[in-house]
């Protein structure tokens, strides 16, 4: 009997994203976890710069403390738009890595906005995770929020404000929010639209402190997105993913300090620790599957989040986060992370039935590639009739 | 055999000790920009020669003439060269990682390091030529190496002065190149450019304009900490400057009359930033009115049209704008005695978040907080903010951005703690700064005010007075007092007594340590402490080799 090939898999992660350092942590835990009797791993770190780098030092989570002087000891390499290459390039002699399925491991800008997803799709190569569009429209997160309440999920009221708007005239673009439709007292919540954690939030407990946490937002993000803040708040999160339909995990509660989970307490409290390396979203202080919580809500937020799931149209594994108004018992969806932290495998391996990480991962793979085969079985003949007439 | 055994130990030595001494000269040298007339100026004013490589080996000597025997010397030499070894690595820290202003070792640094040190390096391994034909002669070879390391621990800025001489040629067609494709980039991108100076407050108001104006009117480039060199801002450019970047602030220091103006031929700049021209550095210009000189070539350099935005607190920023009209003539500032201005703070107030303030400008109110503590701080927001609105800011977002201005390492920077919270102004302490230190002090809420400091340094003969003035108005606002040190304990204590604060609540120590212990055994939930002057500063104001 002869031994089956591995399937050669290429993790991407880092990337240009403020939330680089996040995605190597989720990346390194998931090469722990991926099933070597059955894929062959290429670790492709792209650095905060844009340059991607390939190495089995990349496995040695030692190696990012010394980023950038130790990148020289790579192989730098690119994904060509070029269909047919099914691989890398080497920058230095054009030759190929061949790679068989690309599992993309970025959490926020550039990687899980739907731009990686298109470089996969001009390079017709097979990747995990949600689609070009599904990656974009859940980053955007006023986009996702109308386009879920067309389909009926509850979202809270929120006012979009651009960057440009506010350097012209920012009394009148705080006078246009502080008057939005359902924002009936403050305290009101302001973020980046498009970037994922928590980077550039504010809680604004005045009108004249909207201004300058504006101001902030548009540090990160040209469009700033404000919502009205629940005062009594419970967050329930919900992992959803691909594989034969849709399945939705357990739930959590996580468990804040301070009210909004800043980017220390998401990534660097190390599970209420101060000191020590930070494991990421895995290591955060939570509840799994609570068991006093009431069911009914349970059930709705794994309806609403199998539901929102679905209609946006998204792959892979993901987390949809929901809070509930305690003071009215009232459930709303807040947002949809496309790749979330640690893969959400904390809340998949104390699911019914549970799910390994290691046949997550697997899962994702073997989707990938029924989703790129079913692509390439599409009729895309290009008639080229009308240059040659 | 033992003889040859005791020279090579004290020739590792010698060198192990000359290697660190060439990089701590080479810090100097290189912050006098290579320029031996500065350095050697520099030398003289610090008395920066090496007494305790010097002395040890002495010592050494005087031992082996007193002990002659081979027995002795082993053991001489094996004593000598750890107190050189305990000197250089121990005592005297790594240039390259402490200090205020550390050691960078670019590509000339490095070069001029290793010519020097090779140079320094044979005359230290000459005996190791002489052991083969001297062994005969006991003493000799101990007697020769101690010599030859007293030769080189004094040579060593000679060393180095050489070394950049003997580098000089293919230095500068380097730095010509560099130049060049600093101008070629800077042509290709063509920035607005926004030159900064002043005698204080420039990194300050950088950091402040480079941020505002990206938040408000473009994508801005500027060379971070105090870059502010044809050859510092060459690198930064050729480094960071990207075809996005609309506009440039550059730093422009002023280190003797037409330098400043060498500055702007380089980066020409179509406004200036000029945010005070006061007395620092008197002994560089000669004169007040040579400083006025060398700052006002900033202004000169403006072309017609250009945007001239002064400080009008300080006497001789204002008359500088009075005499060089430009198309934009804007002061700013606190005191209106002095003149009318055109940008304004009013109610300054500080808590925990830092400052608030409404700033009156075109005859509006515009009320704002920075996290920025204290007047300096607010002064250089105010001239960045009077700057933005010159080239198009919306007032009202750009005093929502000074909301997020980030903070400047070691000025003026709240460090709060669940008991104990401090204030840092570890940074070169001078008089504006510290009152301005005391000021927030007074005002932020606390149980006790406790200020620690060694006084301030290199204030000349003002030295004595300006401390003990400071320490008068300090027992106005402290409940406790430390000193730190000696060198200014006189004059603070004169101006605690002379304010009649209490002697008991007065603490005297030795060493920063030994403050900090007594402090810690001492504190109380909220106490508020301000830490003036960082002792480590202080004793690097005052070389010792």
């Amino acid at each position: 009997m002869t031994q089956r090939k591995r399937t050669r898999v290429a993790v991407l992660f880092g990337g240009r994203s403020v939330e680089h350092e996040i995605s190597v942590i989720t990346a390194l835990q998931l090469m722990q976890a991926i099933d070597p009797a059955v894929y062959e791993v290429t670790p492709v770190y792209i650095a905060p710069t844009g340059t991607w780098h390939t190495g089995n030092q990349l496995l040695e989570r030692s190696f990012y403390a010394k980023v950038p002087a130790n990148l020289n000891s790579l192989q730098e390499v690119t994904l060509l738009p070029k269909p047919g290459v099914r691989g890398l390039t080497k920058l230095s002699d054009n030759s190929t890595i061949p790679i068989d399925v690309f599992l993309p491991a970025f959490h926020g800008q550039y990687g899980e906005d739907g731009c990686i997803q298109g470089l996969f799709e001009m390079a017709d190569v097979p990747y995990t995770g949600s689609n070009v569009v599904s990656s974009a429209l859940t980053m955007n997160k006023y986009a996702c929020k109308v386009f879920l309440k067309e389909h009926g999920v509850p979202v809270l009221p929120a006012q979009l404000i651009t960057r440009s708007d506010a350097q012209k005239n920012i009394d009148g673009v705080v006078q246009k929010a502080l008057s939005t439709e359902g924002f009936t007292t403050l305290p009101l919540f302001v973020k980046p639209c498009n970037l994922g954690s928590s980077i550039g939030i504010s809680k604004v407990k005045e009108a004249h402190e909207l201004a300058p946490a504006l101001a902030k937002v548009f540090r990160f993000d040209t469009h700033a997105l404000i919502e009205p803040c629940v005062n009594d708040i419970m967050e329930i999160n919900c992992s959803v993913r691909e594989h034969n339909g849709v399945h939705a995990s357990v739930v959590e509660i996580p468990v804040s300090q301070s009210g909004v989970l800043s980017y220390e307490e998401k990534y660097l409290r190390g599970g209420g620790k101060k000191t020590g390396q930070s494991a990421g979203m895995a290591s955060l202080t939570r509840v799994i599957d609570p068991q006093d919580l009431d069911p009914d809500i349970k059930n709705s937020v794994v309806e609403i989040a199998t539901r929102s799931f679905t209609v946006l149209g998204c792959s892979g594994v993901a987390r949809l986060d929901f809070i509930v108004d305690l003071a009215t018992g009232k459930l709303y969806f807040n947002e949809l992370n496309a790749f979330p932290g640690s893969c959400s495998f904390y809340l998949w391996v104390r699911s019914h039935p549970r799910v390994l990480y290691t046949t997550l991962i697997h899962n994702m793979i073997e989707t990938a590639l029924v989703h790129h085969a079913t692509a390439a079985s599409l009729d895309r003949n290009i008639g080229l009739k009308a240059l040659r007439a | 055999m033992l003889a040859k055994i005791t020279t090579i130990i004290l020739i590792v030595a010698i060198l192990a000790f000359a290697w660190r001494r060439t990089l701590s000269f080479l810090r100097y040298f290189q912050q006098e920009e290579y320029n031996p007339t500065r350095f050697i100026a520099w030398i003289k004013s610090n008395r920066a020669f090496d007494t305790r490589g010097s002395l040890v080996l002495l010592l050494a000597l005087i031992a082996h003439v007193i002990f002659p025997g081979s027995g002795a010397s082993f053991l001489i030499a094996l004593l000598s060269a750890a107190t050189l070894l305990v000197v250089a690595y121990g005592i005297e820290g790594d240039p390259r990682t402490t200090g205020k202003i550390r050691l960078n070792m670019t590509e000339r640094a490095t070069k001029t390091a290793w010519v020097a040190y090779g140079m320094l390096a044979i005359v230290g391994a000459l005996p190791l030529f002489g052991l083969c034909c001297s062994c005969s002669q006991e003493s000799a070879p101990l007697t020769l190496t101690a010599l030859c390391g007293i030769a080189i621990a004094q040579a060593t800025p000679a060393a180095l002065m050489l070394a950049a001489k003997i580098l000089s040629p293919a230095e500068k067609r380097l730095q010509k190149y560099y130049y060049d494709d600093a101008k070629r980039i800077l042509a290709e991108v063509n920035p607005f450019v926004i030159g900064i100076t002043g005698s204080y407050g420039k990194t300050g108001a950088k950091a402040a304009l480079g941020d505002l104006l990206t938040q408000t009117v473009g994508s801005t480039f500027w060379p971070k900490k105090s870059i502010n060199t044809v050859m510092g801002i060459t690198r930064t450019i050729r480094e960071t400057m990207r075809p996005h970047h609309k506009y440039a602030v550059i730093e422009m220091g002023a280190y003797n009359i037409g330098s400043i103006k060498r500055l702007c031929e380089f980066t020409p700049p179509k406004a200036a930033l000029v945010t005070a021209v006061g007395i620092m550095h008197l002994e560089r210009f000669g004169s007040p009115e040579n400083v006025y000189t060398a700052k006002s070539e900033i202004a000169e350099a403006l072309p017609e049209h250009g945007i001239l935005v002064c400080n009008g607190d300080s006497p001789n920023a204002r008359r500088m704008a009075e005499q060089h009209k430009r198309g934009t003539n804007l002061l700013y500032g606190f005191d209106l005695s002095k003149g009318p201005l055109d940008c304004f703070a009013t109610d300054i107030s500080y808590d925990e978040h830092g400052t608030s303030f409404v700033i009156h400008y075109k005859g509006e109110r515009f009320p704002g907080r920075t996290p920025l503590l204290g007047r300096p701080a607010l002064s250089n927001a105010l001239g960045a903010f009077t700057m933005a609105c010159a080239l198009g800011a919306q007032p009202a977002f750009a005093v929502a951005c000074m909301g997020n201005l980030p903070p400047v390492d070691n000025r003026l920077v709240l460090d709060k703690g669940s008991r104990v919270s401090y204030l840092r102004d570890a940074y070169n302490s001078n008089p504006t700064g510290f009152e301005a230190a005391l000021d927030v002090l007074k005002n932020l809420p606390a149980q006790r005010r406790i200020l620690i400091t060694p006084g301030m340094i290199e204030l000349g003969d003002m030295q004595y007075e300006e401390n003990k003035r400071l320490a008068t108005m300090a027992a106005s606002v402290c409940d406790r007092i430390y000193v730190v040190g000696t060198t200014n304990r006189d004059a603070i204590l004169a101006g605690l007594a002379e304010a009649n604060f209490p002697r008991t609540k007065t603490i005297i120590a030795e060493t920063r340590d030994e403050a900090f212990n007594t402090l810690a055994e001492q504190s109380a939930e909220g106490d508020l402490v301000l830490i003036e002057n960082d002792l480590g500063d202080l004793h690097e104001g005052k070389v010792r080799f």
